[in-house]
């Protein structure tokens, strides 16, 4: 019995260490993403947003918990949303030559802002669309 | 962000410890008595509820991990992460093609290496000074990015501290963007 138990002990704390070396690697991808000076959008293939940084957040003027889920389409100024739309879907259906940066303007805090949006596909299980969205100068 | 369980491994540790350790001295004490013996199994379910808590926080890791790492590898802009000693740790899918290579000639190889020869020695003097958090440092500045092909390309580089996923020690993550 008393084996076993050291048996157990050895096995508990390798996974002690295994839980400890995952927290490790979760905080340098999850500093990268949340700190960084760009603001990042991450959509899933259906349009909708499943994580905004720091960033994003002051660009949208939106709480992330009021982003998570949305389309992001309903961030769009209404005169742009088809055009952002046929963006969109020429990305997702990896149209070559499918424009992955362009023009758009942003309906953020009751403003308009005129962005630079640029979109990477997630090529990877899951898929969805990686964006920058960057305020014009 | 899925919230993570509140209790922390090391309290789990602590927990399970304290147990082992009562057990033992149950099975040395009293090995025969039935008393002894129930107690000895209830503290084995509660060994089992804590190990089965553990192992659910390793998999939500896990999970939160390869998601993240994957706003890493396909962020639209080119990112790479260095140790401080300026050695290439990781590379994004956008900074392998700006380099023009694959990871396995890029990971490892100081990061002055794709740098362009007449620049250099500014890029490392900069580097240097970043690494000794030297004042008035520029956190943005331009140099040539040379690629493995010998093409050489104008990029403004950005730095911004990082913990390494390894040790959790700094590194720096670097923004690379063309410039027209």
């Amino acid at each position: 019995m008393t084996q076993e138990l050291e048996e157990l002990r050895i096995a508990w704390l390798g996974l002690k260490a295994q839980v400890d070396q995952l927290a490790a690697e979760r905080q340098q991808y999850l500093e990268f993403f949340e700190n960084a000076a760009e603001a990042y959008v991450v959509t899933a293939a259906d349009g909708c947003i499943v994580e905004a940084n720091g960033a994003a957040v002051d660009v949208l003027q939106r709480r992330k918990r009021y982003l998570r889920g949305k389309p992001l389409a309903v961030f769009i100024a209404l005169d742009r949303r088809t055009d952002f739309r046929n963006h969109m879907a020429g990305i997702a259906a990896g149209q070559a030559g499918a424009a992955r940066h362009w023009r758009t303007v942003l309906a953020a805090g009751g403003e308009r802002v005129e962005v630079g949006l640029t979109a990477r596909v997630i090529e990877q299980a899951g898929g969805g669309i990686c964006w920058r969205l960057e305020p014009a100068q | 962000m899925s919230a993570l369980p509140n209790r922390s491994p090391d309290w789990l540790l602590t927990t399970v410890s304290a147990v082992r350790e009562l057990m033992i001295r149950r099975l040395e004490a009293a090995a025969a008595d039935p008393e002894a013996q129930r107690e000895m199994e209830l503290a084995l379910e509660e060994l089992d509820v804590m190990w089965e808590e553990l192992q659910g926080q390793a998999a939500l890791l896990t999970r939160e991990n390869e998601r993240y790492a994957q706003f890493f590898q396909f962020a639209p802009d080119a990112y790479l992460i260095t140790d401080a000693g300026g050695n290439i740790r990781e590379a994004n899918q956008a900074a392998l093609e700006l380099l023009k290579a694959p990871l396995g000639e890029v990971a490892g190889k100081p990061l002055s290496m794709f740098i362009a020869p007449e620049d250099r020695v500014g890029f490392l003097t900069r580097s240097v000074g970043l690494m000794f958090g030297a004042a008035g440092m520029p956190p943005a500045w331009r140099s040539r990015l040379q690629t493995l092909e010998g093409a050489a390309l104008e990029v403004e580089f950005a730095v911004r501290a990082i913990p390494l996923k390894k040790s959790g020690i700094g590194g720096i993550c670097w923004l690379l963007r063309p410039r027209a």
